[in-house]
């Protein structure tokens, strides 16, 4: 293994065979920490009894992050500090040529400044708000310092959409895509985009680090992700969170002005969020297991096919895919259907198949519910009120319809066999940011197009 | 509320009246019910003699063709199905030793029936024992009294069986020499038991090696077939 790939990296010291001229630098961690009832893992920071993970052989193993390779209490974590080995370039690197509206620039330019400072941040900006390229201008900053940027996401699907994104738009800036089924090994360069989950492998690296879509699932419900983020960054490095629906904890530490934000609450074509309509069912699977969709479901449907419209359709769980495919097929056996969820092979085909309008409908689970964008479409969930949607969910789903500039509008019709308080939460959080939205004057179509 | 240790998702199991009103403590399933659903058991009854896999009882192809040890019966519990792949894998690739514990009812219960005077482990050599920090058929037979009646040879090991082909498999020269003395299995009932059973070659070198240290029958026992 050569040097650069332990800059800012912190590997397992039995998976290496290392030549290194600069033994003096190295650093060693013990891999765990022991006390007398718990071991604590250096590199995820969870904590476990010792008695649950206990081997044989007397050592202790760390049961949450053993698919990056296990951690054991006899290892040792080995890194080098980052040296930020990168080539200055006396021009930008951005070669992105796309204009930010008045609203965008003004929440760029705060992020420049956060970048420079160094402090931890979150951009909460609505679904299809223009997020990623409100990072270029600050990011090319940084870039043009020398210095390690990192863009992670809790989710694959985010982070292969952003990569061609970045290398478009800094095309001469040496790019890595790190996840968990990648073939290309590792590589030392000062663009990395990676799963959150693969920040556990990085020690001090990254001067900038930004986590998009910080809410989503597992980052959320992971702390030994957050413990990863900060880690993974150098002390004096930036962090920014981007999200459109941010977490309670976050909308606290926000309160107790613990975190700063930036907030923009409209797209950047300048149309408001479509705005979920809600309609009562009655037990809907029911009525599948019978191959009928619910009549209020046949309603609507009939008004986008006569429309011509391509549509999503969001179901809680696996299961539902197949009941829901078979009764639209049977009620409208013209349509063009697919389903979709995260187990399944042909997910980026169909996904591609979709946005090219080879297919009319799309069924899925929540796996798409944010992270994707298809041009002109319409929404519908069925069975909104399962647990599975929470408020987050929601608000992803309906940012699915008129992200398009092009196509701005669309429908967005949920249906339940009652009301929760997700749903009302979420049709809250939409009107809320479009009535917002309105007094800022930032939607009203005055905006280019 | 407990996650399952495959699939990570919480079980959502409700307690029953009984367990609720009889106060003692509940056992929570280490695997969720999902989980649990997709595991394919093997019945007794209806497996192949030879080899235990799901089969007529009568011997399958495979076991028409074996010639020694003669006589050797092997009883696999459950088909080596996307479940227990992903199972084995967490277990023993990755390492994660709390799964020792998924089967260890069932298999202590399966264990019994035979009602054999030594249990030996298939064992596994040095080099991955300190890399893996266990033995996982020891780590499944943990509730039972085994004897470490079996040893690797150093020379052997160049690559796992599961990184070979079946021919590879089948050609594969005896890995194993006793680690006990030879009168220690002179007639004996002896059980040797190891994870998966894919071509037979590995337990039925362990049994040839028993039975020509005196041993009057050897039966095998795998966690799955496949």
């Amino acid at each position: 293994m050569k040097e650069k790939q332990l800059f800012g990296r912190q590997v397992l010291a039995d998976t290496m065979s290392v030549e290194i001229n600069q033994q003096s630098r190295l650093i060693r961690r013990p891999a765990m920490i022991e006390t007398s009832q718990w071991v604590i893992c250096q590199r995820c920071s969870q904590k476990t009894t010792k008695q649950e993970v206990r081997l044989p052989s007397s050592h202790y193993y760390c049961p949450h992050c053993f698919q990056l390779g296990r951690v054991t209490s006899n290892l040792w974590l080995w890194s080098l500090p980052e040296p930020n080995q990168f080539v200055q370039c006396a021009a930008s690197p951005l070669t992105w040529t796309g204009e930010l509206t008045p609203a965008q620039d003004a929440c760029s330019r705060q992020i420049s400044d956060i970048f420079t400072a160094g402090k931890t941040h979150l951009l909460w900006a609505v679904t299809g708000a223009g997020k990623t390229e409100m990072l270029f201008h600050g990011i090319a900053e940084a870039l043009m310092k020398g210095l390690r940027v990192g863009i992670a996401s809790p989710r694959i699907d985010v982070c292969l959409e952003l990569a061609p994104r970045f290398q478009a738009a800094f095309s001469g800036i040496s790019q890595i895509v790190l996840y968990g089924e990648m073939e290309r090994p590792y590589d030392y360069c000062q663009l990395t985009i990676c799963t959150t989950h693969q920040l556990l492998r990085f020690y001090h690296a990254f001067d900038v680090l930004v986590i998009d879509e910080v809410d989503a699932f597992p980052f959320a419900a992971d702390p030994g992700l957050n413990y990863a983020a900060e880690q993974a960054k150098k002390e004096s490095g930036a962090l920014l969170y981007l999200t459109a629906t941010p977490s309670k904890e976050l909308q606290r530490q926000e309160r107790q002005k613990k975190l700063s934000v930036s907030y923009l609450p409209a797209r950047y074509h300048g149309h408001p969020l479509p705005e979920i309509r809600l309609k009562l069912t009655s037990r809907w699977r029911q009525s599948l297991v019978k191959k009928r969709l619910p009549s209020p479901v046949k309603t609507i449907l009939r008004k986008i096919t006569s429309n011509q419209r391509h549509f999503l359709i969001f179901v809680p769980h696996v299961k539902d895919l197949e009941g829901v495919q078979s009764a639209l097929k049977y009620q409208f056996p013209d349509m063009k259907v697919a389903t979709v969820h995260a187990g399944d092979e042909n997910r980026h085909e169909k996904v591609q198949q979709m946005r090219n309008g080879e297919l009319d409908c799309l069924i899925t689970t929540t796996i798409l519910e944010r992270g994707v964008t298809f041009a002109n479409i319409d929404v519908i969930v069925l069975g909104a009120d399962d647990a599975v949607f929470s408020t987050a969910a929601l608000v992803q789903i309906a940012g699915r319809a008129g992200r398009k500039a092009a196509y701005p509008t669309g429908l967005v019709n949920f249906f339940a066999d009652r009301q929760t308080k997700a749903i009302k939460e979420a049709r809250c959080q939409i009107r809320f940011v479009n009535r917002k939205a309105q007094k800022e004057g930032l939607i009203g179509g005055h905006f280019r197009g | 509320m407990a996650e399952c240790l495959l699939c990570h998702r919480n079980s959502q199991e409700q307690l029953t009246l009984w367990q609720l009103l009889n106060f003692q403590p509940v056992e929570h399933s280490l695997l969720c019910r999902a989980c649990l659903d997709s595991l394919e058991a093997i019945s007794p009854e209806q497996a192949c003699a030879g080899c235990g896999r799901a089969w007529s009882d009568q011997l399958c192809t495979d076991c028409v063709q074996w010639r020694e040890p003669s006589n050797f019966k092997n009883r696999a519990m459950f088909q080596y199905n996307d479940l227990l792949k992903q199972y084995m894998s967490q277990y023993k690739f990755y390492g994660d030793y709390r799964l020792r514990k998924v089967f260890q009812t069932k298999i202590v219960h399966e264990v019994n029936q035979f009602k054999a005077d030594l249990v030996v482990p298939i064992p596994i050599d040095a080099a991955t024992q300190q890399r893996r920090g266990f033995n996982q058929v020891a780590g499944l037979l943990e509730p039972v009294k085994t004897v470490e009646g079996l040893m690797t040879l150093e020379s052997d090991k160049q690559q796992p069986q599961s990184a070979k082909n079946r021919q590879e498999r089948l050609k594969s020269k005896q890995p194993f020499k006793l680690n006990l003395k030879a009168e220690k299995f002179n007639k004996k009932r002896v059980l040797i038991v190891d994870d998966i059973y894919t071509t037979g070659r590995t337990i039925r070198h362990a049994a040839t090696l028993l039975l020509d240290a005196g041993a009057s029958e050897v039966m095998g026992l795998t966690l799955a077939h496949g």
